[in-house]
């Protein structure tokens, strides 16, 4: 395919890529839905189930581990986010992709989010508010003073643009 | 500037109604145990006890009554003093109008009152209810305060050009009505409705000849369902009117309790017309309309017209929208791939962009255009599952404020749609900048 005919073409300056600390926090979220998944097999060996059906929980649990394990990577680096003169671009998704172009001016807030977990691996998200409830523009694994940064720089480029009506 | 006043008198008995019925039914009810042990007939303690209660509620209510005052300060505020034990004073600026409504209840209708809604924009408590006032001071009311509102906002933003205070208050134009069969079979004759109801024709047929219980159930909520859709849009959308006035334009509705709203021309945030299978023999249509307000606006209008001939339509969209021909958009279709996609839908799947507004088709039993001036829309994305990239497909939205209308040019050539993208984000930012 022609790079013309790529609807998620970088601009012009290139996306900025997020933390692959996202990645490790994703994943370890991922490890404890697995705990939940593994004491499930645990109960079922205690069953008198066939040893057929245990091995086959077995081997769809792990492909499934295995899968999301790999695509939680791909879909950390499909992220990125590119600061234009006039508007914000974030793209991200592996299966579906999106691509959303928020104007400075529409910016109502911006927030700033980290959790528990977050903080600990040292990544914050981001995360645009327009008056349409659909914009769904958050940028996450951004490391803490970045996202601070960034924070402001939209937040003061939205006041601009506002303030200019 | 006015004088404080109260509500209209008769208000106090309208709102003690709902209790006549409440007594009554927890006397036959819950109470019932109690009647019985003092062994009057039933039917004399529910009619005592009802009118009792009545009485009752009407003298708290006509005590609350007497402590409610409102009026219009020398700041040109909307006042409001109320309360019987713990007072309370709100205060609405009316600079910041968002609408003044004017709807009447019916047990307050029997009584010839309405109720008064004054809402300003704001978060919260931005809204006063006044319950009620005769039609007449009602009127008198919201002209008063659409008046002062009007030119409070003109010396704000000291525009040289007033515009709106120049406009004679001449008597409203009607634009278009709805007669009531027109309406009724347009409810009919919407796809879901006509749909269901074949279905359940269907149902009764086969069960005629089955004689299985299941079906009858079945029929009960695919045909109770449409029918109580078509009773509650029947009753709300009787005797439609939409009239323009020097504020906007002005909906009267409703057969048990009327409502008037007005919408702001410049509220209007997108708009849908709607087609569907059965109402295009007449050409017939319907708009809805996202109308931005306060959040948990329940009577916020979402419909400019419930069903009209297609000409009409149009007319009330130049309304709300000048400057822009529905029919003469240029649409961007989605390419021949996009029929593995959506089979049905494909051909009418399109875009416009045009200097004034972002428009999207698409539907095949119903077909939609939804439209949105670039002022209007908040951002733009580009989404593509993995079906649309195996066909070299993407589909562009245009994010707009919630409601009703939503645009999404689905299935578009995937080399188009970022070209689109650009050109709507360019003519949204210049939009804004012309405010």
């Amino acid at each position: 395919m022609d790079p013309a005919a790529d609807a998620f073409a970088p601009p012009a300056a290139g996306w900025t890529p997020v933390s692959s600390r996202l990645a490790t926090a994703r994943r370890i979220t991922l490890a404890l839905a697995f705990v939940v998944v593994a004491a499930v097999g645990v109960v079922l060996a205690w069953t008198p189930l066939p040893r057929g059906w245990l091995i086959g929980y077995a081997v769809a649990a792990l492909s499934v581990l295995v899968w999301a394990w790999w695509i939680i990577g791909r879909r950390v680096r499909s992220f990125g986010f590119a600061e234009r003169d006039d508007d914000l671009l974030v793209v991200s998704g592996v299966l579906i992709r999106r691509l959303v172009i928020v104007p400075y001016g529409r910016m109502q807030m911006v927030d700033l989010r980290a959790g528990p977990l977050d903080r600990r691996l040292g990544i914050a998200t981001v995360q645009l508010h327009t008056a349409a409830a659909t914009t769904d523009a958050a940028i996450p694994g951004l490391l803490p003073a970045d996202a601070a940064a960034l924070r402001d720089r939209l937040a003061a480029r939205g006041e601009e643009r506002t303030s200019g009506l | 500037m006015t004088q404080p006043r109260r509500t209209n008198p008769l208000s106090p008995l309208v709102q003690a109604a709902p209790a006549m019925p409440a007594v009554a039914l927890f006397l036959i009810g819950p109470g019932a145990g109690l009647v019985e042990r003092s062994g009057v007939p039933l039917a004399v303690v529910v009619v005592a006890g009802a009118v009792l209660g009545y009485a009752v509620f009407v003298g708290v209510a006509w005590l609350a009554w007497w402590r409610r005052t409102f009026w219009i300060d020398a700041d040109g505020d909307l006042r409001l003093d109320s309360g019987l034990l713990q007072r309370s004073a709100r205060r609405l600026q009316l600079s910041r109008l968002q609408s003044v409504d004017i709807v009447s209840p019916f047990v307050a209708r029997l009584a010839g009152l309405v109720e008064v809604r004054v809402e300003v924009a704001g978060a919260g408590d931005s809204r006063i209810l006044l319950r009620y006032l005769a039609r007449a001071e009602a009127d008198e009311l919201r002209g008063h305060i659409l008046e002062l509102a009007r030119r409070e906002g003109e010396a704000e933003s000291a525009q040289p050009d007033g515009g709106g205070l120049a406009d004679p208050p001449g008597p409203a134009e009607v634009l278009a009505a709805v007669p009531a069969r027109r309406l009724l079979a347009g409810l009919l004759l919407r796809s879901a409705t006509a749909g269901l109801l074949v279905a359940t024709v269907l149902l009764l047929v086969v069960t005629a000849f089955t004689q299985g219980p299941a079906g009858i159930l079945l029929a009960l909520v695919t045909g109770g369902l449409p029918i109580l859709s078509v009773v509650t849009e029947f009753l709300a959308n009787y005797g439609f009117r939409i009239a323009r006035v020097p504020e906007g334009l002005r909906i009267q509705r409703g057969l048990l309790s009327t409502q008037s709203r007005t919408i702001p021309p410049d509220r209007v945030h997108a708009l849908s017309i709607i087609s569907p299978l059965l109402w295009r023999r007449w050409d017939w249509v319907r708009v809805s309309v996202t109308i931005a307000g306060v959040e948990g606006d329940d009577v916020r209008p979402d419909v400019l017209i419930p069903v009209a001939p297609r000409a009409q339509a149009l007319r009330l969209i130049a309304e709300v929208l000048p400057d822009v021909d529905v029919d003469a958009l240029a649409f961007v279709s989605a390419p021949a791939p996009a029929r593995w996609r959506s089979p049905l839908a494909w051909r009418l799947l399109a875009c416009a962009i045009t200097p004034q507004v972002i428009a999207t088709r698409s539907g095949r039993l119903t077909r939609r255009t939804s439209l949105a001036p670039h002022a209007r829309v908040q951002s733009v994305r580009v989404t593509q599952g993995p079906w649309e990239r195996s066909l070299g497909l993407a589909s562009l939205h245009a994010d707009v404020a919630p409601g009703p209308v939503s645009l999404t040019g689905r299935h578009l050539a995937e080399g188009q749609v970022r070209p689109l993208a650009q050109e709507e984000t360019d003519l949204m930012r210049r939009a804004r900048l012309l405010r």
